[in-house]
């Protein structure tokens, strides 16, 4: 940003300055130019740190991405808890002896799985408090890319350009969004 | 042929809820002899301490992938002729083809069910 703003001023600036060495009428026709050169830059860095402001980049870093870590973090270990939960009662259904007492044991696991089950509400709230998050730094994030005009640094980031070699490389491409993309039906042929 | 319950089986996946899932589908089916390893590496060194029936393997999975697991199982001269099933989200046809071609016995897409993975261990160990 600094480079350009000297670039702009430098640029209309030198010719006149040259010419302000050797005829005065010169000279009085660079300085309103000059000037409304050096407004244009003073509105530009106003409007520059306005956006900025709007950003309220420190309210993002010291309270919304930490709490979307936190939440994430949260649903994260809520849904290992319900999962050991629902196993463990699973796993104590499948070891029941065969007696009198087998369907009230069974019951009683039953009861234990319908409430882990109850994870799903809360995660859910949660997801929905760091999709408002993700959302608003979208908004936030283009309109000051748009008030800016930022253009993109040429070329991918080093460390995505790494990741992206990796995946190709080791042939990873993550689970599909709709469900496999290759029916079990069809990987069965391949191996008939 | 019958399957040999009393083979030894290794699970290799990053995620011991899969892990636990695989392991307590095996024990359904009678096999008890269940290790596990969470990535290539350490499933390595587990193969060359132990001679097993059947590894059952994650794709995506750091800092070894299944991939490269079964390409190293492939290349080995004691283990080449492991019977190896891969078990992951990787369901595009690439994925399979690439397995196949570094000889994978068989391929299941996740999410499974028990029959699916009953149905593949017996056409992989000759049921």
């Amino acid at each position: 940003m600094g480079g350009a703003i000297n670039a702009r001023m430098a640029a209309p600036a030198m010719p006149k300055a040259v010419g302000a060495a050797t005829t005065k009428p010169a000279a009085t026709s660079a300085k309103p130019s000059l000037i409304r050169e050096l407004v244009d830059i003073a509105d530009y860095i106003t409007h520059v740190r306005n956006e900025i402001a709007a950003l309220r980049a420190n309210e993002l870093t010291r309270d919304r991405l930490p709490m979307a870590h936190e939440e994430l973090d949260s649903v994260v270990q809520a849904t290992a808890g319900a999962t050991n939960s629902i196993m463990t009662a699973a796993e104590e259904i499948l070891s029941l002896p065969d007696d009198g007492n087998y369907r009230a044991s069974v019951e009683a696991r039953m009861n234990d799985i319908f409430e882990a089950c109850t994870f799903q509400d809360i995660t859910g709230q949660r997801i929905r408090k760091v999709v408002d998050a993700l959302r608003q730094l979208e908004t936030r994030l283009s309109r000051f890319a748009t008030a800016v005009k930022a253009r993109d640094e040429a070329g991918i980031d080093p460390a995505e350009m790494e990741r992206r070699m990796r995946d190709e490389l080791l042939i990873l491409n993550g689970p599909q969004l709709k469900g496999p993309a290759t029916p079990q039906d069809a990987i069965d042929a391949l191996f008939d | 042929m019958a399957l040999d319950l009393g083979m030894p089986i290794l699970v290799v996946d990053d995620y011991q809820t899969m892990v636990r899932i695989i392991r307590n589908l095996l024990k359904q089916l009678g096999f008890e002899e269940v290790d596990d390893a969470s990535d290539g590496t350490a499933a390595l060194a587990r193969l060359k301490n132990r001679k097993y029936g059947l590894v059952i393997s994650d794709w995506n999975m750091e800092p070894m992938t299944g991939y490269e697991l079964l390409r190293h199982v492939r290349a080995d001269e004691n283990l080449r002729t492991t019977p190896f099933i891969m078990v992951t989200a990787e369901s595009k046809t690439e994925n399979v083809i690439a397995a196949k071609k570094a000889g994978v016995n068989n391929y299941i897409v996740k999410p499974f069910n028990a029959a699916t993975l009953k149905t593949k261990i017996e056409a992989v160990c000759g049921a």
